[in-house]
């Protein structure tokens, strides 16, 4: 084939952009460039100094700056080009691209969007009051202490009990901020339960069951009110207000371009091998499934990029019909959320899913009239279900009729 | 920005530090102002108690510049809108200032509402808007088809456009001071004496002298009005709160989306902003605040409901932003604009929503009625041949900084800012100097993320420039 740039283009250095660009170099692919618009490679856990990484694929809890190291001694033959913003994807492989030694547009034989997940700010959480410096997020202040090595205040709340909130608190503490307190809308911690200890033991109060309704300071910071049903409203001074998880993809290239995406959640339509509706498009990591582990983004990555150089050599088949995945409300995504036959015969697969709120109980996949799978599980918010082995037979994909995941028995 | 003022003038009796006229409030209408005695060749000094223009009413307004379509007849608001209007459009291309030829759509979506068009045809025909005409349901529909099936006609206003709100104030000081005049920030006057001939205002801990004062306070204006004569008003601020949706709604419409208007608002728009988003609002709220503007979670919520119930697909786009300001409305109708002869002040007062479009006009206002309720003046200095700075483009539909490749890196990655950008507007000839400053001059951290990707990397920046407060201290100290 003529005219290609690059045989893979990658667009995002984090821990699933670098394990796709691993694999496919594994698998013997030659030209794979990487797009990162930062100045630094590693995505989100680059700036983690918490041994929150490491366990699946090394084994060992480390830091996510280490993790990032790890990972890329096992990549070789790979061009990173950092401070490189890719802003347009077209259909036929074509991407623009904006760096400081020029603009450009290349054509890649398939491209990998790999870009990751951010939380949600305070704006689009319609939290009420003034708009003064010192309100962030977690991934901003990570940013702040170890990327610029600058504090931002003295004094924070952090708003959210995820894994990552407690990473804040850890953050927070190692930098010589007071944190006063964490607050949670709902009546437990989205978290694992013993990370109350945790907080207790570092004497930062946990304030469940609680919201937060005003926000004080023209110009900086230096009140903010809460309210619960039980205490009514109190004021907690900070000069910091951080807002923590409730992570979304940031999909903003795949939004603006020619896929097709997901009616309910806005997340680019994505099959079991990472394809999207553009089958010289995959789409992998976080900004499918915000957020999961970075581990579990890598092990993905490594799959999605063995898939691609299949793809290349033409020992896979792209094409295939398709069948959507539809969800209840409660459940905040699938991965995948369409279903792509493989020529003719049968699809075996794993579904990933979140919940938006805890939940105990069965979990039904049915196509049509037929249940394809039925288990009690134990969901937790933010955190990764697999529904494993389903298996959707040649003759449903004929019926035209959708994949349906349910939270309760099948009707 | 200290300096001397010239020394060129034919003034008697005045000293270096002697202003001919002294601006107080740099809003959109104090920066005009500003601009236009600078140019007339008086040796003009703004002065404005914030850390950057527009940290006042100017801030936050729905960016539109009005045809006056629907303008009380022979106000002098409509005289002002119409004058702006033309004013804006001979000027926004020497100052590299966007216009987003959208057009604006008077939406019924009711029988009440139906019936009340063709009055309001009638109206913007008077008021000399001749290509404002009906369009029915299935041209409406055709036009804007996301538009929910209960829009049933609309007033087709095709002059009604979308501007910069924040890049137009911008130059018009930024040309000032290219004509000599000056400015300070975190200035405040707190109070005033008029000698016959001369004011000593009291900002700051120092005294500035100037022979004429233009009040333009905005939601202060009485108060401030107070250290000349007793305000025959009384600003009663009006809250509006928006909400910005991300860059993938602005395709939703086409045109901007306004109601039909009630006696007391202009009720909420609909509209995208010329950096590609699509705005939901204002509310209007009485309020006694004069300065701060809180956003509301409920009211937020209801303003949703009513965008939803218009634009059946919002839900589907990201919220980037909400914001409120204060719009300085008075118990009148009418802008509030008056000279006090024996005093040499012109207080203008009372510029509601429609202060961005007016501007220009009430400026050129305000140096006729200077003119002539004091004939001694006839003129200030010799007249300056403008200069014409061109403004950095911040619109989403013009080639942007990163576009051009100005050779470095995006910072802010959904607004798409690159650190030149950045370093520029805190080095420029009215440079940053507060976050609101920078953020208003190249839209970083105004995207979706909200400052998640770039805030640190803006901190570093920002503590070359002079921003106050800083974003952040250094942590190894």
């Amino acid at each position: 084939m003529s005219g290609f740039d690059c045989d893979v283009a990658i667009i995002g250095a984090g821990p699933s952009g670098i394990a796709a660009a691993t694999a496919l170099s594994k698998a013997g692919v030659r030209d794979i460039v990487v797009y990162e618009r930062e100045a630094e490679i590693g995505g989100i856990p680059r700036h983690i100094h918490h041994p929150t990484f490491g366990l699946l694929v090394f084994k060992r809890p480390i830091s996510g700056t280490k993790f990032i190291k790890a990972l890329l001694k096992r990549c070789s033959n790979v061009r990173f080009e950092t401070n490189t913003t890719v802003t347009a994807l077209r259909a036929g492989g074509v991407l623009d691209i904006a760096a400081p030694d020029g603009n450009r547009r290349i054509r890649a034989r398939h491209i990998i969007l790999a870009t990751g997940a951010r939380e949600t700010p305070r704006h689009p959480r319609l939290i009420s009051g003034l708009r003064p410096i010192g309100v962030t997020t977690t991934g901003a202040l990570q940013q702040f202490l170890y990327g610029a090595r600058l504090r931002p205040f003295r004094r924070a709340v952090i708003v959210g009990t995820e894994l990552v909130s407690f990473t804040a608190l850890c953050t927070l503490r190692k930098a010589g901020i007071k944190p006063v307190a964490m607050i949670e809308e709902n009546r437990r911690i989205t978290a694992y339960r013993p990370l109350v200890l945790f907080a207790r033991l570092m004497g930062v109060p946990i304030y469940t069951n609680t919201r937060i309704t005003g926000i004080s300071g023209r110009e900086v910071l230096n009140q903010i009110t809460v309210e619960s049903p039980g205490s009514g409203t109190r004021h907690v001074d900070c000069d910091g207000l951080i807002f923590s998880g409730n992570f979304v993809g940031e999909n903003t290239i795949a939004r603006t371009s020619h896929l097709q995406h997901n009616q309910s959640t806005q997340i680019p339509q994505t099959d079991q091998n990472w394809l999207s509706s553009d089958p010289a498009i995959s789409v992998i990591g976080n900004a499918l499934h915000p957020a999961d582990m970075g581990d579990q983004c890598y092990q993905e990555g490594l799959i999605a990029g063995t898939f691609v150089a299949d793809l290349l050599v033409e020992k896979v088949s792209p094409t295939g019909a398709i069948m959507i995945v539809n969800h209840d409300a409660t459940i905040k995504m699938t991965t995948p959320n369409i279903v792509r036959q493989q020529g003719d015969g049968d699809v075996r697969l794993n579904i990933s899913l979140h919940v938006t709120r805890p939940y105990t109980g069965p979990i039904s996949v049915t196509c049509g009239e037929q249940i394809l799978y039925l288990k009690t599980r134990r969901c937790m918010p933010a955190r990764r279900i697999t529904l494993k082995n389903i298996k959707l037979t040649a003759s449903q994909f004929e019926t035209m009729s959708d994949l349906r995941i349910s939270l309760g028995k099948p009707h | 920005m200290a300096a001397n003022p010239s020394q060129e003038t034919n003034l008697p009796s005045q000293t270096a530090l002697m202003w001919d006229v002294i601006v107080i409030g740099g809003g959109v209408v104090g920066c005009a102002i500003t601009r236009r005695f600078a140019l007339a060749g008086a040796k003009t000094l703004l002065l404005e108690r914030g850390g950057d223009i527009l940290s006042g009413a100017s801030k936050a307004n729905s960016a539109i510049l009005h045809t006056g379509f629907d303008a009380p007849p022979d106000s002098l608001e409509l005289a002002c809108m119409q004058a702006g209007y033309r004013e804006y459009l001979d000027i926004n291309e020497r100052l590299n200032l966007p216009v987003l030829k959208t057009g604006a759509l008077v939406v019924a979506w009711n029988d009440a509402q139906l019936a009340q068009l063709d009055g309001i045809l009638t109206k913007a025909h008077n008021n000399g808007v001749n290509d404002a005409r009906m369009i029915g349901q299935t041209a409406l529909l055709s036009r804007e088809p996301n538009l929910s099936r209960d829009a049933l006609a609309a007033v087709e206003v095709p002059g009604e456009y979308v501007i910069d709100p924040w890049s137009a104030p911008l130059a018009y000081l930024t040309q000032a001071v290219g004509a000599g005049a000056q400015y300070r920030f975190d200035t405040e006057v707190l109070s005033g004496e008029f000698d016959g001939s001369f004011w000593q205002l009291s900002a700051a801990g120092q005294t500035f002298a100037g022979r004429f004062v233009i009040n333009c306070t905005g939601t202060n204006g009485d108060n401030i009005e107070q250290i000349c004569r007793k305000p025959a008003f009384e600003i009663r601020p009006r809250k509006g709160q928006f909400l910005v949706y991300d860059k993938t709604a602005a395709g939703l419409i086409n045109s901007i989306i306004l109601p039909v208007p009630t006696p007391t608002t202009k009720g909420v728009v609909l509209t995208r902003t010329a950096f590609g988003n699509l705005l939901l609002g204002p509310t209007a709220e009485e309020q006694e605040d004069r300065w701060n503007a809180p956003v509301e979670r409920d009211i937020l919520q209801g303003l949703i409901e009513k965008g939803v119930s218009m634009l059946p697909d919002l839900p589907q786009h990201e919220i980037t932003a909400t914001y409120a300001g204060l719009r300085p409305a008075t118990q009148f109708k009418d802008y509030q604009i008056s000279a006090e002869a024996g005093k040499n002040w012109v207080g203008v007062n009372g510029i509601r929503s429609t202060g961005l479009t007016a501007a220009l006009g009430i400026a050129a206002h305000v140096e006729h009625l200077l003119m002539e309720t004091f004939p001694g003046i006839t003129r200030f200095g010799p007249a300056k041949t403008p200069t014409w700075p061109r403004m950095p483009m911040l619109a989403e539909a013009e080639p942007r900084a990163y576009q051009q490749g100005d050779g470095s890196e995006i910072i802010c990655h959904c607004e798409r800012v690159t650190r030149r950008e950045i370093e520029q507007a805190m080095s420029g000839v009215v440079p940053a100097e507060s976050l609101g400053g920078l953020r208003r001059r190249t839209r970083v951290m105004m995207g979706r993320c909200n400052g998640f990707y770039c805030s640190a990397r803006v901190a570093e920046l920002s503590s070359k420039g002079k921003i106050s407060p800083p974003l952040a201290e250094d942590r190894d100290q």
